[in-house]
């Protein structure tokens, strides 16, 4: 066996695996403090590798500056859409699954919005970096999955950072467990919601720029969180670090599969395998089984 | 007969035991009451009883029968009977149906029958809307039969979930916290509603709750939980004079 | 001509509608799989009839057969899991059918799909096969089973406490509706003439899933409506067809913000004067 060979497809698949993360994160946030799968995470994503791509072109050809506004940018497209189209819903007090299917309507939405006005044209971002290959060793890494994957950790590690240090992050942690919590600290819930989304949105937005960035910009690059939300799962509902792990070991196996197996029968393996795992182990790598209470 | 006996059943969540070592019995013809603070463990105790949650440790029998591993809708077929805290009544159908549903288990066709709508069938729903309409008049609900439960005042809704157990035909009925939001009038209107129910059904019944009105007054026999362990057990005089009860509740309402 | 196609289109898709209705009214469950069943009915058919030469009728009874026995295997493990992972599984298993059919390209064609097959689906047998299966939905929404699964659907625990069942009813449910989407799928091939992998993918099914929201969950002729004006509308307005879809998702947001019960909630299959007959008895 090729090690080396073996060791390149790894590293390209955790730098994947990084963005899998990252999307996990995004969306576990959210099904954290809401309890709700939010499938619109899939049109932020799209919407904010657009955007990314439009402001490049438009505005500066500087990744820096394109990609922290597209950061922001998506936060805040998050937000508009708790205000829109969940808050209404909890304020009603209607059931979770109208939650769930309005989130995927969202995804829907942005999805054929995009299709319909720029669907057919291709759109790639600038080239960022020349040389796109770094020779370490033996190994033939490219510069830009390196770079997925350094964004990716550091961010994951700043998140980490505001979830553990700031009043805001630890608002939202309690909330987690408890949705009144917050209101007892002082800090106003709605609120805290509001920036559980613009963090779930900037994640989003990152996500966007990268496989944007990486890939091409389509309206279907939104699709990929269906497989950060399969991290999120197998990471364990509710927990962060399980969502990352699930991330990277998902990128990695994909990676590896396809080079063994081929991209036809990958997909077959993957789901297969995820399926078994939830069965066996419905809680994921780190979660807790939380009960219905009666 | 010993209707239901409880043995050292535990159960915790993660790290923190909510229920450890609880036991008691219960015969027939009988009113006890389960009470403690808030967070002992009254509601996971029924939720052990019911199969709602499994349990860690201990033995649940019914009727001098096993059922500690018996999945939740068997022992609700086997007679036992319970309400809920937050009331539990189905939103998207209407009152008749609420009632229906707790008794199609006990009807016997099959789904192919169903679909066919054989006059078999037929019957035998007709039998089931004469039982769901008999119930409602028995607790004085016959008007709302055709609306939806949460348009009901609160009251009705707490009465609504009593008619519907009855509907199960149950040899034990399990109150949760039937008086919460109740006003006075409408608790002792309950207390009345439980009396009668129990005599003219020969019911066993056991109430968790915190209206202590309620529980001295109809109860015969009271567990007093706190931590998830029984501290006392005992008449409702003897109760009411036991220093670890006192202690448990200091600082609650009584 | 022109409008009786457009009928056959409509009711074809309204079979699916009804097909994820029986599980998302009945008992709460969403899918993001069910054109995973729909392709399953369709190759099962196509294959049948092209390259083993089964006649047509025995064709699209295999496909409602292999609905029937996948929808069971897949509820074996699957039902048991709280929604949003049902939601999931369903998604993967939806997406496993896909890179199957890719994949065996020697009895399915792959990507290429299958074409060739002859118009046997015409109006008459799709016009009666709705006709069916909204009679059948109809019987088991008004029967006891039908008040079960809606109360499963409102609250799972309280109904295991009435006595029900919940896994065993779920099941039925999952394997009513897998073959009649299976069922959907088959009339789709013979009446399209074409099928493929990608034929039904997990938009779709959520587009399946959305209608029925919108038509309400309560209402069998809510769904039914809402169905055939988002399918027909797509075959009138050609020019806006494309617009669609953004458009059926602001419809979707704001009627399950302003009127969730659907937009149709009131609709009833039977005039009211029916029902109220019924009822004074």
């Amino acid at each position: 066996m090729n090690w080396n060979i073996l060791l390149q497809q790894i590293v390209n698949g955790i730098s994947l695996g990084g963005v899998y993360a990252l999307m996990a994160v995004g969306f576990g946030l959210i099904f954290n403090v809401l309890k709700f799968s939010n499938f619109s995470h899939g049109g932020v994503v799209t919407l904010t590798a657009y955007i990314g791509f439009f402001l490049t072109k438009y505005l500066v050809a500087n990744f820096i500056v394109t990609f922290l506004a597209t950061a922001i940018l998506g936060g805040l497209a998050a937000v508009v859409i708790e205000r829109l189209v969940f808050r209404p819903i909890r304020r009603k007090g209607y059931p979770i699954s109208m939650l769930i299917v309005n989130s995927i309507t969202v995804a829907m939405l942005v999805q054929q919005f995009f299709a319909v006005t720029l669907g057919s044209d291709y759109y790639t971002y600038p080239i960022f970096i020349k040389e796109t290959a770094l020779h370490l060793g033996d190994l033939t890494v490219s510069k830009i999955y390196l770079l997925m994957l350094s964004i990716s950790a550091v961010v994951l590690g700043a998140l980490s950072y505001v979830l553990r240090k700031t009043k805001i992050g630890i608002a939202i942690r309690a909330a987690s467990s408890d949705i009144s919590t917050p209101s007892l600290m002082g800090v106003n819930v709605d609120f805290v919601i509001s920036v559980a989304f613009f963090f779930s949105g900037v994640l989003g937005g990152i996500t966007g720029y990268l496989l944007g960035m990486t890939f091409t910009v389509d309206p279907f690059v939104g699709s990929m969180i269906l497989k950060g939300i399969i991290a999120s799962i197998l990471g364990g509902m509710g927990s962060i670090l399980g969502g990352v792990i699930a991330g990277l070991l998902l990128g990695a196996a994909e990676s590896l599969l396809i080079a063994e197996i081929g991209a036809a029968l990958t997909p077959i393996v993957i789901y297969g395998a995820i399926i078994l795992l939830l069965l066996i182990r419905p809680q994921g790598i780190a979660g807790r089984i939380t009960e219905v209470k009666a | 007969m010993e209707i239901l006996k409880v043995e050292g059943i535990s159960k915790h969540f993660g790290g923190v035991v909510a229920v450890e070592n609880f036991s008691m019995s219960q015969g027939e013809n009988q009113i006890s009451g389960i009470i403690g603070p808030n967070g002992a463990g009254k509601t996971t105790v029924f939720n052990l009883i019911t199969g709602a949650t499994p349990v860690d440790q201990g033995r649940v029998l019914f009727m001098e029968r096993e059922i500690t591993r018996l999945p939740a809708h068997c022992r609700a077929d086997l007679g036992i009977a319970r309400t809920f805290q937050n009331i539990r009544l189905f939103r998207n159908l209407s009152v008749l149906d609420n009632m229906k549903v707790a008794h199609d288990m006990k009807v016997g066709y099959t789904l192919w029958e169903e679909m066919l709508r054989l006059p078999r069938v037929r019957k035998l729903e007709r039998s089931i809307d004469e039982k769901a309409r008999h119930f409602l008049t028995y607790l004085g609900l016959e008007s709302y039969a055709d609306q939806k439960p949460q348009n009901l005042p609160y009251g009705i809704q707490r009465r609504l979930e009593l008619a519907r157990t009855l509907m199960t035909e149950p040899r034990i009925l399990l109150l949760d916290e039937p008086a919460a939001g109740l006003n006075p009038h409408e608790v002792r209107g309950l207390m009345e509603t439980i009396r009668k129910i129990q005599e003219e059904n020969s019911l066993t019944i056991v109430i968790v709750e915190h209206h202590m009105e309620l529980i001295m007054n109809i109860c015969s026999l009271i567990h007093v939980l706190d931590f998830g362990k029984k501290i006392a057990e005992g008449e409702p005089e003897a109760i009411k004079k036991n220093e670890q009860v006192l202690q448990a509740y200091l600082g609650e309402e009584v | 001509m022109f409008y009786l196609k457009v009928l056959e289109i409509t009711s074809l898709y309204t079979i699916l509608v009804l097909g994820v209705y029986l599980m998302t009214g009945l008992t709460g469950l969403f899918s993001l799989g069910q054109g995973g069943f729909v392709s399953i009915g369709a190759y099962t058919a196509a294959i049948a009839f092209l390259r083993f030469g089964v006649p047509f009728p025995i064709a699209l009874a295999l496909a409602v057969v292999m609905g029937a026995v996948l929808g069971f295997l897949v509820g074996i493990p699957t039902l048991r899991l709280r929604r949003d992972y049902f939601l999931l599984v369903t998604f993967g298993l939806g997406e496993m059918v896909r890179a199957g059919l890719l994949y065996l390209a020697q009895l399915t064609g792959g990507a290429l799909g299958m074409a060739g097959l002859p118009r046997k689906a015409g109006l008459p047998l799709i016009l009666g096969s709705i006709v069916v299966i909204t009679f059948i939905t109809y019987s088991l929404k008004r029967s006891r089973f039908g008040r079960d699964c809606i109360a499963i659907r409102d609250d799972e625990l309280a109904a295991s406490m009435m006595g029900i069942n919940v896994y065993a009813h779920k099941m039925k449910v999952f394997i009513i509706s897998s073959a009649t989407t299976a069922y959907g799928g088959a009339l789709y091939a013979f009446n399209i003439l074409f099928i493929e992998p990608n034929l039904f993918n997990w938009l779709e099914s959520a587009k399946l899933i959305i209608i029925t929201f919108v038509g309400g969950l309560n209402s069998i002729a809510g769904v039914i409506a809402a169905s055939a004006i988002y399918y027909s509308f797509g075959e009138f307005f050609r020019f806006i067809d494309v617009w669609r879809d953004v458009l059926l998702a602001v419809v979707v947001v704001l009627v399950i913000i302003f009127r969730p019960g659907g937009l149709f909630q009131g609709l009833s299959l039977l005039p009211s004067k029916l029902k109220a007959m019924r009822r004074g008895r």
